[in-house]
């Protein structure tokens, strides 16, 4: 019982992989919600686990786009190699990126996010020669997962692209679970909430939060490499302010601190997204209000909310606490 | 060189107008200690204010004065009826509930006004240029100069000069203590909160002119006001000063040499910064 207890989000997480095909019509769709996902959960890696809001993880998934563009345009690289540019790649812009950004501490930081998703989205514009700028980058195939010319996987049509992604997915989530649980995980959350203390102890708190950093950019730059390879183009507003905006917002709405949250966040933005942005162009709008809304009254998101109603369901069971708390 | 120099005088030109924008954000954040992300949406409320008056016929300069009034009351009720009362939960929901509002204003924008940007032109006594020994200079930039010092001053004046200004320092310094002096600390809350939104709308009124408006001009104020104070350091009237006039120079004169990239070199710039000195040219160590 205990072995399945340890391993109940991963399971949730295989859930929803295997509820998605049988709630959205389009394969594209649900691939996009996993793609989503794991930006989200890349974000939630610093904002629940480390403290860090980061306004520029549009930098990590543009450039993975970018990255997974260009190796299978030029290159002709296979699929997982092409996906492992884009992870290492993210990493890499993550650890820059943050070398100057953790040295500032709360405001500063955030500030700095933003500016740097600026910075790398004109950078991005400026070099059109590899970007495409405006344009994008465009006709970006899909090779097979296939190994020695054996396909072990076709990713023809979106719902076999699906079944790779879902796979992908799950492997990371378990990974980025494993993460959090480990001596890193947990030492993290001592950074988030009480940095002055985590260091008195002798953390060095600047390392850990590049770690973290660099892990979230790694994930965040897969997804964009796999976002890359489902729409056949790496568009510059993939790296723009408005995907930072998106993954954070996904990120804070699905509930901060748990990582099967951020599964939530993302499948609540993209699919309700999906389905309002048909009737009412303007829908961000209502989007808008919800954050304000969760930053007024529901700051543990949707699966705050879920917890609670379960809660309320099973009025025998005394309230569990829950090791990982709100973020501070 | 007659080329630099006058990109560095309308460097300096927009450096004002950065200025403007920059000091009401490092205002807000002295006293409230969060950043405020709808700064910019507040910048493009102005400039959209300003343009649809124009087009109801209003006269410039009315639309100039009450453009930025009505952002300043906006911000004003937000301040006081919603955003008051998460002041006790950590600075990150004050940063989401700005982001949220900006999000709002900026999809409310576009349903009113539509996507696509509009043109405004400068009132007629401010159309054309002024000719001095050799140089060519637009009069309304030589006028957004003029006018933003003033407006610099008059800003230097209320913080160092007036009794508010007083209660502003003190309560950047430490609010628990002016509200145990028996000051009504939240009105000044609400008050400073108005002010930082009346300076970005004044800025957005006074760059609509040059550079029209458009929806997105929100985010991307957004992200430069930040630069400014990154540079100048933040909380700092003299910092939002110099870093505004530096990333206009920085901007105009790239603008010269690499049309492109100057806005990449913005950033650029201040990534040197921090890395010559982390809290900005004029920032106190944190």
């Amino acid at each position: 019982m205990k072995h399945i207890a340890h391993f109940r989000f991963t399971l949730l997480a295989i859930a929803v992989v295997l509820l998605l095909p049988l709630c959205v019509g389009s394969g594209t769709l649900a691939t996009e919600v996993l793609i989503f996902a794991l930006a989200a959960l890349g974000c939630n890696l610093l904002l629940g686990y480390t403290g860090l809001m980061s306004f520029g993880q549009g930098i990590f998934f543009g450039i993975g786009s970018y990255a997974t563009g260009l190796a299978l345009l030029h290159l002709k690289a296979p699929l997982l190699i092409s996906l492992a540019i884009a992870a290492v790649i993210g990493g890499l812009i993550a650890l820059l990126v943050g070398w100057f950004s953790i040295r500032q501490r709360g405001t500063y930081f955030v500030m700095l996010t933003l500016a740097f998703a600026q910075m790398f989205y004109f950078l991005a514009y400026t070099m059109k020669d590899i970007t495409g700028g405006d344009n994008g980058l465009l006709d970006i195939p899909r090779p097979n997962l296939s190994v020695l010319g054996h396909t072990l996987l076709p990713t023809t049509t979106s719902w076999q692209y699906y079944s790779f992604v879902a796979i992908l997915f799950v492997v990371v989530f378990w990974l980025l679970q494993r993460v959090v649980d480990s001596v890193l995980g947990r030492t993290l959350l001592a950074v988030r909430d009480n940095e002055a203390r985590a260091s008195a102890v002798g953390y060095d708190v600047t390392l850990l939060k590049l770690a973290a950093f660099v892990i979230s950019g790694a994930v965040t730059g897969l997804a964009g490499g796999l976002h890359a390879m489902m729409t056949g183009v790496a568009p510059l507003s993939n790296i723009e302010y408005h995907t930072s905006e998106s993954i954070l917002i996904m990120t804070v709405i699905g509930g901060t601190g748990n990582l099967f949250a951020s599964v939530l966040g993302a499948s609540f933005y993209v699919l309700v997204g999906n389905w309002l942005s048909t009737l009412w162009p303007r829908w961000l709008m209502l989007l808008g209000f919800l954050l304000i809304g969760v930053s007024l009254y529901m700051h543990k998101g949707l699966y705050g909310l879920a917890q609670s109603l379960l809660r309320r369901l099973r009025p025998g069971e005394k309230p569990t606490v829950d090791v990982v708390k709100e973020i501070h | 060189m007659n080329i630099y120099l006058l990109q560095i005088a309308n460097g300096v030109g927009i450096g004002m107008l950065y200025f403007l924008l920059a000091v009401g954000l490092s205002i807000v954040f002295g006293l409230l200690r969060f950043v405020n992300f709808s700064h910019g949406a507040f910048f493009l409320l102005g400039a959209y204010f300003c343009f649809q008056l124009g087009e109801m016929g209003v006269n410039f300069w009315w639309s100039l004065l009450v453009a930025p009034i009505v952002v300043g009351l906006f911000a004003f009720l937000v301040e006081r009826f919603v955003l008051r009362h998460i002041y006790a939960l950590p600075h990150h929901f004050h940063i989401l509930f700005t982001v949220g509002l900006a999000l709002v204003l900026q999809e409310a924008v576009i349903s009113y006004w539509g996507p696509l940007g509009n043109n405004i032109s400068p009132p007629d006594i401010l159309q054309g240029v002024v000719m001095a020994g050799g140089f060519v200079y637009p009069k309304y930039r030589l006028f957004v100069i003029a006018f933003t010092a003033v407006m610099a001053l008059l800003l230097w004046w209320i913080l160092e000069g007036t009794r508010l200004g007083s209660i502003v320092r003190a309560g950047s310094e430490s609010t628990e203590m002016v509200s145990l002096l028996g000051l009504n600390i939240d009105r000044i809350f609400s008050l400073v909160f108005a002010l930082g939104a009346f300076t970005a709308g004044l800025a957005g009124a006074l760059a609509a002119p040059i550079r029209g408006v458009e929806p997105f001009m929100g985010v991307e104020a957004l992200g430069i006001a930040f630069v400014v104070v990154v540079i100048g350091g933040l909380g700092s009237f003299s910092g939002a000063l110099v870093g505004g006039i530096l990333v206009g120079i920085v901007q105009s004169v790239m603008s010269t040499v690499w049309s492109e990239g100057a806005h990449l070199m913005i950033y650029v710039a201040m990534a040197a910064v921090m890395l010559l000195r982390p809290n900005g040219l004029l920032g106190r160590a944190s």
